[in-house]
């Protein structure tokens, strides 16, 4: 099993050097930035950072290349997109009532024992909730795999072959943030998961929620528009049971402990990581083995370092 | 009375030493829940509060305090509002208007700067201030030769951090621009909440006009300039999304107007307004009694409140309830909305200045142009 680095937003101050510099790796640098969409491929502060030589993967392009050439593959894509999109609306809909209810029952007072078991059956709820609708995703992917299975697509596949060559000649593979529904659909069409399982990789912010079995979408202090978390899909599960945070500070409400339990009790037994500016968290085999300014939200809406264990 | 200054004069007239000590050890004006107190120290023969507070008594006078030269006033101040103003000092005959020595907040405008009273719960928002993490966008300079001016127009060009001539930008333009950078901190609200994905990275342009009273009042030659020289300039030099949805015009006072009628003139034009404070003046009986400054304000509002239409996709209103101005602005929500306009109104316990505008940005530009925070996690 090979190490995974992760690491926060690399504005203003950049760790990624750092990081890279703590791996022992043989071979090329590549770099996947699908998730700047029309500005990926812009990497010359990243090389300058790191001071070494990096390939862009080129996911973005390719799959707009690809899309044009081969339209009924983009057709398939642009269907599973507007169903995902729909049922997250559905799912919207059922999740903020729920969410409310759950809210609700742990500011109230009341017999102890009574409360306890209905705080206890309302995180369930949500807990199911969000387990439905990961599920329901699940399948959406699968029905796109299966159609994608009965097309005649070479250039699709020419360019799927092209970028697992260079995967599998680099000796670490660096995935970085951005829009991560973009990212993660670039990553899954280029069925890069399991390639990704065997490599050394360093993933920041959207690149490390990609990471996760779970990718859970979350702001508590925007200023208009949605706010409660919302799981979004699976990630690739090269890390499982934890659900990263990317630039908590700035997202998440620290003084609502309330609201911040609900949260890391919803998600349990993942644990809830907080990814800023200059935090690194080193696994392998999907344990810790080392991590530095990065927290763990507790079931008491507090927020502890991250020990390695 | 404050219970402090009670406190102070408990045993009888305080001496010197006491009073120095009242002062080192309290911020003034002395603020609580919904209430206030101002305070002066000196030699005068009456002081008053000069609120600048439109719908009240903007003079009130200040009580002598028996005994010392201070002078002190008590009024009720409903939590987080926020006002102007300085103390009217008379001496011999002779009236000043002065700062408040004893208060360092102070807010600037294009005629000099006030003394700030902020009441019990009003914090400065925190995306106004500096951060150190958000990059920083660049101010450059645009000229302009205007047909409809007939002559030389500066503009000043924000463009986001990370800007790049392969992307395609929203626009936004600003009537008043550098007093809304100068006053209301509109370059750092730039950078911290393109920082923060509130709002997408944007170009915006900083307009201003040498003769606001008669351009900013409904003249046609200004909606000339802004429809047919101004964005189709800025469309040429920079890469701007070309979709209504992705342009805004904005401004404050008479700037509003300025935006309201440059957006009636070329409705297809801007999908976002943001008007603050807008200067709406109308009459619906009889003649306006703002003066002539407002004659050609109230012809055009007037017009457009008996003919309206939609004229942008979404309009944002702010107006503070302590300014006569918020009659016109209620007034105009209903007629918006019955347009088929998204309209959202925000009321701000706050008066006609700089910062209630700054204070404003925020609700503003992330309703019209919503970021991409949700999903980009950078």
């Amino acid at each position: 099993m090979a190490r995974q680095i992760l690491l926060g937003p690399q504005s203003p101050l950049p760790n990624l050097r750092q990081a890279v510099d703590s791996l022992d790796f043989d071979g090329p640098i590549v770099v996947i930035t699908a998730g700047w969409q029309d500005s990926e491929g812009e990497i010359d502060e990243l090389r300058e950072d790191i001071g070494r030589p990096v390939e862009d993967l080129m996911l973005y392009q390719r799959t707009e290349e690809v899309f044009a050439a081969e339209p009924e593959l983009g057709e398939s894509q642009r269907e599973r997109q507007d169903k995902l999109r729909e049922l997250q609306r559905l799912y919207r809909m059922r999740l903020s009532p729920t969410l409310s209810a759950a809210r609700r029952l742990m500011l109230t007072e009341g017999d102890p024992d009574l409360l306890l078991l209905e705080q206890r059956a309302a995180i369930a709820q949500l807990r199911a909730l969000d387990r439905h609708h990961l599920r329901h995703i699940m399948v959406l992917h699968r029905d796109f795999d299966r159609r994608r299975a009965s097309l005649q697509i070479p250039l699709a596949i020419a360019q799927r072959e092209a970028v697992h060559r260079l995967v599998e000649k680099a000796g670490l593979v660096l995935i970085a943030g951005g829009h991560v529904a973009v990212l993660l659909n670039r990553m899954r069409l280029f069925r890069l998961g399991e390639l990704l399982t065997h490599k050394p990789v360093i993933a920041w912010s959207a690149g490390a929620m990609a990471m996760s079995d779970r990718i859970v979408l979350f702001h508590q202090k925007a200023p208009q528009g949605k706010s409660d978390a919302e799981v979004l899909d699976a990630g690739l599960g090269i890390v499982r049971q934890r659900v990263f945070l990317p630039n908590a500070r700035t997202r998440l409400d620290f003084h609502n402990r309330t609201r911040l339990a609900l949260f890391s009790r919803r998600f349990a037994p993942a644990r809830c990581c907080t990814l800023d500016n200059g935090s690194m968290i080193t696994l392998e085999d999907n344990q810790v083995l080392q991590a530095s300014r990065t927290s763990v939200l507790t079931g008491t809406g507090r927020k502890k370092a991250l020990e390695p264990r | 009375m404050n219970l402090r200054i009670e406190n102070l004069f408990r045993n009888g007239v305080p001496d010197a030493a006491a009073v120095d000590d009242f002062f080192s050890k309290n911020r003034f004006p002395l603020v609580e829940p919904g209430q206030v107190t101002f305070v002066y120290r000196g030699q005068a023969d009456e002081v008053h509060l000069r609120r600048w507070i439109s719908g009240f008594n903007t003079s009130l006078p200040m009580q002598k305090l028996e005994g010392v030269d201070l002078w002190a006033l008590a009024m009720e101040l409903p939590g987080g509002s926020r006002f102007e103003y300085k103390f009217e000092v008379v001496r011999s005959g002779n009236r000043s208007l002065v700062l408040d020595p004893l208060n360092e907040v102070q807010a600037q405008d294009p005629f000099g700067a006030n003394s700030v009273c902020q009441g019990f719960g009003y914090k400065r928002p925190d995306w106004t201030l500096h951060d150190p993490e958000a990059r920083s966008g660049t101010l450059s300079g645009l000229q302009i030769d205007s047909k409809a001016f007939e002559g030389r127009r500066d503009v000043h060009v924000y463009l986001p951090a990370r800007f790049r001539k392969s992307r395609r930008y929203p626009l936004l333009v600003v009537h008043d621009g550098p007093d809304y950078l100068r006053y209301a901190d509109l370059k750092t609200v730039l950078d911290n909440l393109i920082h923060r994905l509130e709002i997408p990275a944007m170009v915006v342009a900083l307009t201003q006009s040498p003769d606001r009273l008669v351009e900013y009042t409904g003249d046609p030659r200004h909606a000339r300039f802004i429809g047919e020289e101004l964005v189709p300039e800025l469309a040429g030099k920079f890469p701007l999304v070309n979709d209504r949805s992705a342009r805004g015009l904005m401004g404050a006072s008479l700037g509003g107007v300025a935006t309201l009628h440059a957006a009636s003139q070329y409705p297809d034009m801007f999908g976002q307004l943001l008007l603050q404070s807008g200067s709406f003046a109308f009459s619906d009986l009889g003649h306006h009694q703002k003066g002539p400054v407002f004659d050609p304000v109230v012809r055009f509002v007037n017009k457009y409140r008996k003919s309206p239409f939609a004229l942008a996709e979404k309009i944002y209103l702010s107006c503070g309830i302590y300014e006569s101005l918020i009659y016109e602005n209620r007034s105009l929500v209903p007629l918006l909305q019955n347009q088929g306009m998204q309209v959202n109104f925000e009321e701000a316990r706050d008066a006609h200045n700089w910062e209630n505008w700054r204070d404003r940005l925020r609700n503003g530009l992330t309703w019209l142009f919503p970021g991409p925070l949700w999903m980009v996690y950078e």
